[in-house]
């Protein structure tokens, strides 16, 4: 990939968007690489249902939300010692206090302009 | 570079155990992870403790750091250059124990120590064990793909509607060609294009760490987030939008202007007898895709001040002619 300098001095590089088709998911070492884990890891994680992939022709893929979401997996799991089955639910607990804080912000924003 | 004690970091004696330490990092763990903490400086304290037991939990780190302690008593904030040598007889292995850790989150003093020095030393391979494991010295240097970084970044919610443009910083360490350590800093600038969404991932190929023995460099992905936005939120592709109506346009309905995330101003039709929670929805005015998302306006029914005598009077017109509603009548 050519990497061009911009005229501020700075490297331009190129931004792709992922999960805009399946084509741009992760591959399962991406997703492993991205949570310094093994391939492994993840399809035990997936056949347990605590992961979602995607396998279509033979090869799984994977969205930006379960990247994200196996990265915080992954670092429960190696700093407590958590079962992955607790690992998942701390994770749904924390996906969950994260939008309940954002509507929070949202709503407390809303009323003060009433 | 400022000397970090470790120690008192996590808050435990010189003598801990591991299991005294496994303990005392899992409870500041749970006081600070960014995620749960109310803490105003949770991340810091976060990446503080976390780099704190990255080094305590690994008997090389540790060994090592110990061994520095020894030779001159260095206290937390202190003016640091390790000395040369420092490291001698000491061998780091990577264990995955900063598995999820963002490069940036450690402080220059355990880049300088444990970190950069490591990559550059064995070619800036992995430093998240698990699928790979590295030596810091010693072990003959083999193939190896350059790691990813991860990190977030922050954008308005225009911008995934017109796409934007942005400079990043990244540092980074190399060796240079008489076996130094080169601390390097550059400037990355990126164009994001329209479309994005909350949470997705934006990948720059090949802006990751070096590869080694003629591997691919590494990648750096961008995790998004918006900035909060009293006018706007975004879920998926949808975005909901509040919009301010007065009373007569809530009830009487009729057409209104409303200024989009989009920056187009466009005629909406509100429909009479308006009730509170219910959504306009504009399709395909939400983020821009194959599939755009939908806007949805959220109506919010604003009182006008009653500050002059006339206006005060239209009140009270206004309960005469509505002497039967009693707004607690619903309640």
């Amino acid at each position: 990939m050519p990497t061009p300098t911009s005229n501020t001095g700075a490297t331009r590089a190129w931004a792709e968007l992922l999960d805009d088709d399946v084509a741009r998911h992760l591959t399962l070492e991406d997703l492993a690489r991205a949570c310094a884990m093994a391939p492994g890891w993840v399809t035990e994680r997936v056949s347990q249902g605590l992961l979602q992939g995607d396998q279509t022709s033979g090869s799984w893929r994977f969205t930006s939300t379960t990247v994200i979401r196996a990265r915080r997996m992954a670092r429960l799991e190696s700093s407590f010692d958590a079962d992955p089955q607790l690992a998942a639910l701390t994770t749904d607990l924390m996906e969950e206090v994260t939008e309940l804080r954002r509507r929070m912000v949202q709503l407390e924003s809303a009323l003060k302009g009433l | 570079m400022e000397f970090k004690d470790y120690y008192k970091i996590l808050g435990v004696d010189k003598s801990a155990s591991a299991d005294e330490i496994k303990k005392a990092y899992r409870k500041l763990a749970r006081k600070y992870h960014p995620d749960v903490s109310k803490e105003a400086d949770a991340a810091d304290r976060m990446a503080e403790v976390n780099e704190a037991n990255t080094v305590l939990s690994d008997p090389e780190k540790r060994a090592a750091y110990d061994n520095l302690g020894k030779e001159s008593a260095y206290r937390a904030g202190q003016d640091f250059r390790p000395p040369p040598n420092w490291d001698a007889g000491f061998e780091f292995t990577d264990h995955g124990d900063s598995a999820g850790m963002d490069s940036a989150a450690f402080s220059d003093f355990f880049e300088q120590m444990f970190g950069r020095a490591a990559r550059a030393q064995r070619g800036a391979g992995a430093d998240h064990g698990g699928t790979a494991s590295g030596h810091f010295r010693g072990g003959p240097p083999t193939q190896q793909r350059g790691e990813d970084h991860h990190a977030k970044i922050e954008l308005d919610l225009r911008d995934a509607y017109a796409g934007a443009e942005r400079m990043l910083t990244l540092r980074g360490a190399r060796l240079d060609d008489n076996g130094h350590l080169v601390n390097e800093e550059r400037q990355l600038q990126v164009t994001i294009p329209k479309g994005v969404r909350e949470g997705q991932l934006i990948r720059l190929s090949g802006q990751g760490s070096p590869g080694y023995g003629g591997a691919p460099n590494g990648d750096l992905f961008l995790e998004v987030q918006f900035k909060p936005d009293t006018r706007w939120r975004a879920q998926d592709r949808d975005v909901y939008q509040s919009v301010n109506v007065s009373p007569w346009e809530a009830e009487l309905g009729g057409p209104i202007q409303v200024t989009t995330p989009g920056g187009s101003t466009v005629e909406v039709n509100v429909p009479a007898h308006w009730k509170t929670g219910r959504k306009l929805r504009l399709k395909e005015r939400g983020i821009p895709a194959a599939t755009p998302g939908d806007l949805y306006l959220e109506l919010h029914v604003v009182l006008p001040p009653a500050t002059t005598d006339e206006q005060r009077a239209a009140y009270s017109n206004m309960a005469k002619a509505f002497a039967q509603f009693n707004p607690r009548s619903a309640q």
